[in-house]
């Protein structure tokens, strides 16, 4: 395993160092701006967003009802990577002057309705939770 | 009141353990990050074999067949690009308290631990990188100062390449977390807390579903469920458009009576008009639009054969053929066919598209269409064909 693990590393610094070679012939201003790039989204994730949900999962963990726990951290994560994952289609940035057929939908009403039927998972599924245990109590 | 001194500031900081919930660990993290690798090593694949479309290398001929073949490469390399968006940030916050280790004392653990941290980094950052960069040119927007396509290139080395130093320095963990069972030993503590096993499903469920909401722009049969699909499907014509004639700057000079296709062999050159093209024999085939937004749409296209009106200038049938457009804005003004592609009977010079005269949207007077080929190079008013 440890010769396995050797060559996979070995590889992997080879591979890097082609990315590396690709960018020799960048000016100063595109490495700046890729450097940017390259970083900011390390910090923006480990400073705000993971710090957010760290204080969010503290707060989901106190405040609600236990039966209620479990569906609304699924829902949230859910909600919240999608969020993410759509965030260049709900910015409002990007498409083409002239151009209808690039964004063309009503995104951020998708994103409503999306967010409410999250809501709903959680709080249906909290109450189904709820009911089974106190049919399992009674019983 | 005294200033906090370094030790107190330290004390402030929270440790690995102070991470309370009992989801986070390494089962969890080794399935989701395995899938993540998955993903990655798909984007990275397809990746590469677009580029290899724009810059081909010496060794590799384009071929016209698989037909579909740039559009399921493509297509696939969005859908996983997408698919891993929700995989990343669930497998990051898995191992969010590790950020915490303190540095380990002694001059060579602190060199190692600073080895692995930095090959994180790149990993984070690339990873990132790759996934932001892609997302905001499916949409078209650009804030940065560097070349899309060159960045997005160099920096998916970049990312591949700490991917697999990262999977060496972990492979045991790797191991060991995939033969663990999924949950903690003690999750019984506390019922109602979320379960790693509801964290993993999640992680699915959501990546799962970021592909269903988007993927309708290249899956027909999900255009009416994707919802948040960049190009829903429609357009003139019923298809989209990547440029416009407005944005190619050909609205005038597309519509010019005096418009002639000049085909150009050696010192010979033959003038046609549309007429004359449409007075040569047609052939109807169906062939799809495939751009490297990941979006692609079948369309059936009329037009003559670009071999024959190559043949009608004297030009060999699997000759090099430079396509040049009346394009005076943007990029990808013209394209080469190389002769294996020409031979084909379907690369065509399109004079119709889905039953009617092409819009000009879709490069009316002429434009052309050959299978397997990305969009970009299906030059749009067309105007020039050169053989050199």
């Amino acid at each position: 395993m440890r010769a396995a693990r050797v060559m996979i590393a070995a590889a992997g610094v080879a591979f890097g160092l082609w990315g590396l070679w690709l960018m020799r012939d960048f000016t100063r201003e595109q490495l700046t701006s890729e450097a940017f790039w390259l970083a900011g989204g390390v910090i923006l994730h480990d400073a705000v967003l993971a710090p957010v949900v760290v204080v969010i999962g503290y707060a989901g963990s106190r405040l609600l009802p236990g039966h209620f726990r479990s569906s609304t951290a699924t829902a949230f994560l859910v909600w919240g990577t999608l969020t993410v994952a759509f965030l260049p289609t709900l910015s409002g940035q990007g498409g083409k002057a002239g151009n209808d057929t690039i964004l063309g939908r009503p995104y951020v009403l998708s994103w409503i309705v999306l967010t409410l039927l999250l809501v709903v998972y959680a709080v249906g599924a909290g109450f189904l939770r709820r009911r089974r245990a106190a049919t399992a109590r009674a019983t | 009141m005294r200033l906090p001194t370094v030790a107190d500031i330290e004390r402030r900081i929270p440790r690995p353990e102070d991470f309370e919930s009992r989801a986070r660990g390494t089962a969890l993290t080794a399935r989701v990050g395995s899938a993540l690798g998955i993903a990655f090593l798909i984007c990275f694949l397809t990746g590469m074999w677009s580029h290899f479309q724009y810059s081909t290398p010496g060794w590799l001929t384009l071929s016209p067949r698989p037909t579909q073949l740039y559009r399921w490469t493509q297509g696939l390399h969005i859908i996983s690009g997408t698919a891993a968006i929700p995989l990343l940030l669930v497998k990051l916050w898995s191992v969010f308290p590790r950020l915490f280790i303190r540095p380990p004392k002694g001059a060579r653990a602190l060199a190692v631990e600073a080895l692995e941290r930095g090959s994180i980094a790149a990993l984070m950052g690339s990873a990132f990188f790759m996934l932001v960069s892609g997302t905001l040119n499916i949409i078209g927007w650009y804030p940065w100062e560097f070349s899309f396509r060159r960045t997005h290139e160099a920096v998916a080395w970049v990312a591949i390449g700490s991917l697999l130093v990262h999977i060496a320095v972990k492979l045991p963990a790797i191991r060991q977390g995939l033969g663990e069972r999924v949950e903690h030993p003690d999750h019984d503590l506390d019922p109602s807390a979320p379960t790693r096993r509801s964290v993993l499903n999640g992680a699915f469920v959501a990546s799962g579903l970021a592909v269903l909401l988007t993927a309708g722009q290249t899956v027909p049969f999900l255009r009416k469920v994707s919802a948040f699909s960049v190009r829903p499907g429609d357009g003139p014509q019923d298809l989209p458009v990547n440029r416009t004639a407005a944005g190619a700057g050909t609205e005038k000079t597309a519509l010019d009576p005096a418009w002639r296709l000049e085909v150009v062999v050696g010192d010979r050159t033959v003038s046609l008009t549309r007429d004359q093209l449409l007075a040569m024999p047609q052939s109807t085939h169906r062939l799809p639009i495939a751009c490297v937004e990941g979006w692609s749409r079948s369309a059936t296209w009329t037009g003559v054969p670009v071999r024959d009106i190559i043949a009608l200038a004297g030009g060999s049938p699997d000759a090099d053929v430079t396509v040049r457009s009346l394009q005076t804005k943007g990029a990808f003004g013209s394209s080469l066919v190389v002769g294996n592609v020409v031979e084909d009977a379907r690369t065509m010079l399109a004079l119709e598209l889905n039953g009617e005269t092409l819009d000009i949207d879709h490069g009316y007077p002429a434009r052309l269409i050959a299978p397997n080929r990305p969009g970009v190079f299906q030059t749009k008013w067309v105007n020039r064909m050169e053989v050199t």
